[in-house]
């Protein structure tokens, strides 16, 4: 049951699609994470094994599995926000355009700001609809009064939420609905241009209108960002991504193009798990 | 084995509601007589030179408590100065970074120190500061004050703290925030109106406390020119007043009384508020 270590990189689609354009920019691409040898613990509990993963620059890729398996676990990782409880510890190596992230001195300010994140509910922060934005901005720049609001502008617009937002500004954040808030979140999080974003189930708690504003909202930021999803939602996953990780058990089963995974999957478990067979 | 009866049970049913209504009621009862006999019996004492004026000899019209009211602000202020900061960084220790035995020792010398009866405090300053110095003094008062305020203002900031969800912390950090950042912009605003609380709790307890400024600040019938002598203050002169043989200063005792059960009873009123908009949001 265990699969042999092997570093996974997405597998091409098969010869008839070849000329897909998801294969061509596949061929293409950068890789703009690199995840090696990744094992993870929550105590004396190890929760992820052996995970080798390339993630490609300016795509989705989504991460898909059961309840458990250790998809949440793995981007936490890769922003290293997981130091913030003393009993879990990692193992292994995560590249950042091949420089590792994983050292012991490694900048942890600077590596969020190019690595944002998006929670499974919204969190904003408690003050105004503006301040959030700024908050992450002033944090990693400075900048005159007229440019932080040109920028927070700009975030907010590429969040697809400025004329919502615009003529309550100095709203509380919590004023606004669900879907709204965690578009700020996005708007704060890109705000600050990293250059990947991790979205752990970024509309688990959100209604179906403001999912499908926020899958919009991803379909746009491609082009800008490299975004890792992980997602309970398999239709999500097939709509949204254009690679496709099967996680189960702390192992990395199957990772390849989504098509590809969503209708020939290599692994029986894989297809196990898409086919609704269990999870 | 036969069914129970249906009357029995509603019996006792009957008899557990009407005996715990009447210890509800009992309770209730005290503190609306308590509230009325001290009003009634001290708004008598309250006019213009009851705030204004200090007090006189017991027979000589137009005495008042001014130098006390102004000797407990003080000493209130002095002590929330030393006792909140303290009392809130401790509870930001405890809730942050308190997941250890260090932190579990303070957790627990916090809960016996909020156990520890205050006048025993108070002799604690008494041989700290006033035998040292050889004076009583407004400082010690104060400082009595501050260490009963410290244990309370800590237990409810890591309260308060920790109803905050790693969420919120996390988002934070992930956005790249450094972690005091992380605690002070974003962790106390999200509790803000809880530590405010806490604050005001601790407040509202120690301005009643007597025992402890009876070996610190003492009292003095004088304006309070320095905190570095006697002090005067409205617990102990309520004490001192209350058992006197003296018919006025009596009346002045319940006049004080009553001041501070407003005090209190407008902080408590205030805390309610200040909690009601937060459960709001």
């Amino acid at each position: 049951m265990i699969p042999e270590i092997q570093i996974m990189k997405p597998e091409p689609a098969p010869r008839a699609e070849n000329r897909s354009d998801v294969v061509c920019s596949y061929l293409s691409s950068e890789v703009r994470l690199s995840v090696r040898n990744l094992n993870f613990w929550y105590g004396e509990k190890q929760a992820l094994f052996d995970n080798n993963l390339d993630i490609l620059a300016n795509k989705v890729t989504a991460i898909i599995g059961p309840s458990g398996c250790g998809k949440s676990t793995h981007i936490r990782v890769y922003n290293r926000i997981y130091k913030m409880y003393r009993e879990q510890h990692a193992e292994g190596e995560v590249l950042l355009d091949g420089q590792s992230i994983m050292g012991q001195n490694i900048d942890f300010i600077e590596l969020r700001r190019k690595i944002g994140m998006i929670f499974q509910r919204p969190t904003t922060f408690p003050m105004s609809v503006f301040d959030n934005v700024a908050y992450g901005l002033k944090l990693h720049y400075r900048m005159s009064r007229s440019e932080l609001f040109n920028r927070v502008e700009k975030a907010l617009t590429r969040a697809a939420l400025w004329d919502e937002v615009k003529d309550k500004l100095n709203a509380p954040a919590t004023a606004l609905s669900g879907g709204q808030q965690q578009r700020l979140c996005i708007a704060r999080a890109i705000a600050v241009e990293p250059e990947v974003l991790l979205m752990d189930e970024p509309t688990s708690a959100i209604d179906p209108l403001a999912t499908a504003k926020i899958e919009e909202l991803v379909e746009s930021l491609k082009p800008n960002y490299t975004i890792v999803i992980v997602t309970h939602n398999m239709q999500q996953a097939a709509r949204i991504s254009d690679y496709t990780a099967f996680f189960y058990e702390g192992y990395i089963i199957e990772y390849g193009v989504t098509k590809q995974i969503f209708t020939k999957p290599q692994k029986k478990q894989t297809e196990n798990y898409i086919t609704g067979r269990f999870g | 084995m036969r069914p129970k009866s249906k009357k029995t049970r509603h019996g006792f049913d009957l008899l557990v509601k009407f005996l715990s209504s009447i210890a509800a009621l009992i309770g209730i009862i005290f503190l609306v007589w308590i509230i009325f006999e001290v009003a009634a019996r001290g708004v008598k004492a309250l006019d213009w030179n009851f705030f204004v004026a200090p007090p006189t000899p017991p027979g000589t019209e137009g005495g008042g408590v001014a130098n006390a009211i102004l000797g407990t602000l003080a000493m209130l202020i002095l002590a929330s100065l030393i006792g909140v900061p303290t009392g809130i960084f401790a509870g930001v220790y405890l809730a942050e970074f308190g997941d250890n035995r260090f932190g579990e020792a303070v957790r627990f010398a916090s809960k016996v120190m909020m156990g520890i009866p205050s006048i025993i405090v108070g002799l604690f300053v008494y041989a700290l500061l006033v035998l040292s110095t050889g004076h009583f003094s407004g400082f010690a008062g104060a400082l009595a004050l501050a260490i009963i305020m410290l244990p309370i203002i800590a237990r409810t900031t890591e309260d308060m703290l920790a109803l905050v969800p790693n969420a919120l912390r996390e988002s934070a950090l992930a956005l790249g925030s450094p972690g005091w950042k992380m605690t002070l912009a974003i962790v106390f605003r999200a509790a803000r109106s809880g530590l405010i609380t806490g604050v005001l709790l601790a407040v509202a307890r120690v301005s009643g406390e007597t025992a402890p400024l009876l070996f610190t600040a003492l009292n003095s019938p004088f304006w309070p020119k320095s905190l570095n002598q006697p002090t005067a203050n409205l617990t102990v002169t309520i004490f001192n007043y209350a058992m006197s043989p003296y018919r006025d200063w009596q009346q002045i005792a319940w006049g004080a009384s009553l001041l501070i059960m407003a005090a209190v009873l407008t902080l408590n009123i205030f805390m309610r508020i200040v909690l009601r908009e937060r459960k709001k949001k």
